[in-house]
């Protein structure tokens, strides 16, 4: 391995890892705000929408992200609807993340006895109350653990991004591979970006795992 | 009715030449079950001994897989593999490496997962019922923990069958690069082929899928209770 | 907690053992790879000469196939593209077709053994040979010094210059008429991506890795044109309706050729010959004939074709 090529790919790489993270999590972001909202839809039984929530998750699970941003970025514009690649990349991942952020709230949300929303209704708080003060601050902890394995599951998607033509880590390794043949070098950065930006996730995953844990017994 | 380029798929061979690359992505991914199941539940009840040693071999193996995406194990196997070592392996070969390592991996956390699951007083309980250790695990901990264990290995699988379709970034010629092809050399007589062909594949994908995922969804249901 | 901490800091070092071992190996055996980093004390050129040896991996056994161990074996395998219309594609049969496969289909035949194709993207070409994953590479491999450090290169085929492309709506004839958004389609691993980004740092690139997802990206308007080799953009706009070749030619004209692993001396001796011999019938002509002058008619024929290896220079 070439250490003088390494330092000299270097800042290519960290300009791919920004851009992996940004991208990634501002899918992530948006991939939360859509299963919130699809649990709360699937949770409360609401008629119409709790069908096209329904439809839209087993398309989501049961297709690959790779033909999902296949499908949006070279397929849709035909019928013009024109994307961008970092908005396709976006809203694949947040299309993809959606139904398994949800998948996850919703487990959280069915564990909470159904007695607990009488009760605080019967207290005299609103469905709404009920569902900002009593159900979901405990479903979201419930929730954490599957959580966090999405999110490092859809951190690790990104790297199909490469397929749109946006530059993350990944088509930075295979564009300079096949620019200066550098391979060793090349694969070795793309591993330790990649370890950098999910190793203290995965961390992070387990210590919040463990602490819930512990808290369970106590309950 | 804009032309949605679908026409395209009855030409010549085009539909046949899809389904068998279907085939080729369902073929790895169906290899590399056969082959991590197995290994997955043997890792996973290694996992549960306390011999350090083991344990912490097995989780940095476990770390490591599961912390990479799949396109760099990929990657690594494919062109890596030839500088470090001299293999010089197929891309079908390699995907199917990658599918069995990463396939063990989360097979083996599975079964971790769903042996710790089992509460310790059933062990004990069992014990206090007269039962020796084999019967245990025969009549009580491994009805249990196959019940837990079925639903999530079902969804595993389709989470691999799903994932081979990233076999087409090194060159393995699957449903995606049979797409490709296919626009590509029917670009004059239907420009708007991509939108029908990648349409096609992705409800393939879903044909393929979605029966699998109802039945996890299903043996979960019937044996929560 | 503790424990799951060290556990992961093992793994991260054994990781980067392994990757460093990894890469220990590689640039010591593959020489290749220190080659062109220019401080490879002339291990390139001496391991090239040394027939065999050169492209070896660290087990010492080289990764390509001599000629005598491809006519044993029956087969022959040859990277093309299987994207690039009119040279490399595969058609609604699931044939391969193009100015390429013509060639491609004669070595075969002249080799006595079976075609397997491998489909190849521009960025893996050098890799395939150098991983021994191919026996040949005929993908519209434009000749460049760089490339010639990692494989080695036969007799060319075909004349190449860069080329490039826009919608009618917006011709750009010149690389100064672009603007700050503007970006240009480029396929990663393609000499149009190292010559522009060597020579014309201050455009902005978009990156495909195939032809069918390159071309799909200008249909859809992504960039305001598509650099490529110009045999390759001239054949899109006469295809398609709406494009114009603003740039037709850019940089140095090149030659395309056949590559083979470095060092892979009989397999390259037999094409040179190959080449030489087929150029005594005008084989390149007739290649063009079949399958190029449905798209470019007959005013690129002498441009375009290289006859018997000769260049011969305008």
């Amino acid at each position: 391995m070439d250490w003088t090529v390494i330092a000299e790919y270097m800042p290519l790489f960290r300009e791919a890892a920004f851009l992996t993270v940004r991208l990634g999590l501002t899918g992530i972001a948006i991939a939360i705000a859509v299963g919130i909202a699809c649990a709360v839809v699937l949770y409360y039984r609401i008629p119409v929408l709790k069908t096209l929530v329904s439809f839209y998750i087993e398309l989501s699970r049961n297709t690959p992200l790779l033909v999902q941003l296949f499908f949006i970025y070279y397929g849709l514009p035909k019928i013009g609807i024109s994307t961008n690649p970092v908005f396709c990349g976006i809203s694949g991942l947040a299309f993809l993340g959606g139904s398994y952020m949800c998948e996850a709230f919703r487990s959280g949300l069915e564990a909470i006895p159904p007695i607990q929303s009488e009760s605080a209704e019967s207290l005299g708080m609103s469905r709404l109350q009920v569902m900002r003060y009593v159900i979901f601050p405990q479903a979201l902890s419930i929730s954490v653990p599957a959580l966090m394995a999405n999110v490092i599951f859809l951190m690790k998607e990104t790297s199909i991004f490469s397929a749109v033509s946006i530059m993350d880590l990944m088509f930075t390794a295979k564009d300079l591979i096949g620019l200066y043949y550098r391979t060793t070098e090349s694969l070795f950065l793309l591993v330790v970006f990649y370890l950098i930006i999910l190793l203290p996730i995965s961390i992070l995953g387990s210590l919040l795992e463990r602490r819930l844990r512990y808290a369970g017994f106590g309950a | 009715m804009p032309d949605l380029g679908l026409n395209v798929l009855l030409k010549g061979k085009n539909m046949q030449r899809l389904l068998s690359g279907l085939w080729t992505a369902m073929r790895i991914s169906l290899i590399a079950v056969a082959i991590s199941m197995p290994l997955g539940i043997l890792l996973g009840v290694l996992m549960t001994k306390k011999n350090p040693v083991v344990r912490a071999v097995l989780r940095v193996y476990l770390e490591f897989i599961r912390i990479m995406p799949q396109m760099v194990l990929l990657f690594l196997v494919f062109f890596g593999t030839t500088g470090a070592f001299g293999w010089n392996l197929s891309g079908e070969l390699s995907s199917i490496i990658v599918f069995s390592l990463w396939g063990t991996a989360e097979m083996s956390d599975l079964v971790r997962g769903a042996l710790i699951s089992i509460p310790k007083h059933q062990y004990e309980s069992s014990e206090a019922l007269g039962l020796s250790r084999s019967q245990t695990f025969a009549y009580v901990i491994i009805p249990q923990t196959v019940r837990r264990l079925i639903p999530l290995s079902i969804n595993l699988i389709t989470r691999m069958i799903k994932t081979t379709s990233l076999v087409l970034m090194i060159g393995v010629v699957e449903v995606l690069k049979v797409a490709q092809q296919i626009i590509e050399a029917n670009r004059m007589a239907s420009p708007n082929a991509a939108f029908g062909i990648y349409l096609t594949v992705f409800l393939l994908y879903f044909i393929v899928c979605w029966p699998i995922s109802m039945l996890a969804r299903r043996l979960e249901k019937k044996w929560k209770d | 907690m503790k424990k799951r901490y060290t556990a992961v800091l093992a793994a991260a070092l054994a990781l980067a053992l392994t990757l460093s071992g990894c890469g220990g190996n590689a640039s010591g055996g593959s020489d290749n790879s220190n080659a062109s980093g220019g401080s490879a004390n002339a291990s390139g050129s001496s391991q090239a000469s040394s027939s065999g040896e050169g492209s070896g991996a660290a087990s010492g056994k080289t990764v390509y196939r001599t000629l005598d161990e491809i006519k044993e074996s029956g087969s022959i395998n040859i990277g093309v593209f299987s994207d690039k219309n009119p040279f490399g594609y595969v058609d609604e049969n699931g044939d391969y077709q193009g100015y390429d496969i013509y060639f491609a289909e004669q070595i075969g035949k002249d080799l006595g053994v079976k075609i397997n194709y491998v489909s190849t993207e521009a960025a893996n070409r050098v890799e395939y040979l150098e991983t021994g994953k191919v026996d040949i590479i005929l993908a519209n491999f434009t000749v460049t010094e760089k490339r010639a450090e990692q494989v080695d290169f036969a007799l060319p085929y075909m004349n190449v210059a860069l080329g490039v492309v826009s919608p009618d709506s917006r011709v750009i004839t010149d690389l100064s008429e672009l603007g700050d958004g503007d970006q240009v389609i480029v396929i990663s691993g393609t000499t149009a991506e190292t010559y522009l980004i060597e020579n014309n740092p201050e455009v902005k690139l978009q990156k495909y890795d195939s032809y069918a997802t390159a071309k799909n990206a200008l249909e859809n308007g992504n960039g305001v044109a598509w650099a490529n080799d110009n045999t390759e953009v001239i054949a899109f706009a006469l295809q398609n309706e709406g494009y114009t070749v603003g740039i037709p030619t850019l940089g140095s004209q090149d030659t395309i050729a056949p590559a083979v692993s470095k060092g892979n001396e009989s397999l390259l001796s037999w094409i040179n010959d190959e080449i030489v011999a087929l150029g005594e019938e005008n084989f390149f002509h007739a290649a063009y004939e079949a399958t190029l002058m449905d798209t470019y008619g007959p005013d690129f024929e002498e441009t375009l074709v290289v006859e018997g290896g000769k260049v011969t220079q305008e």
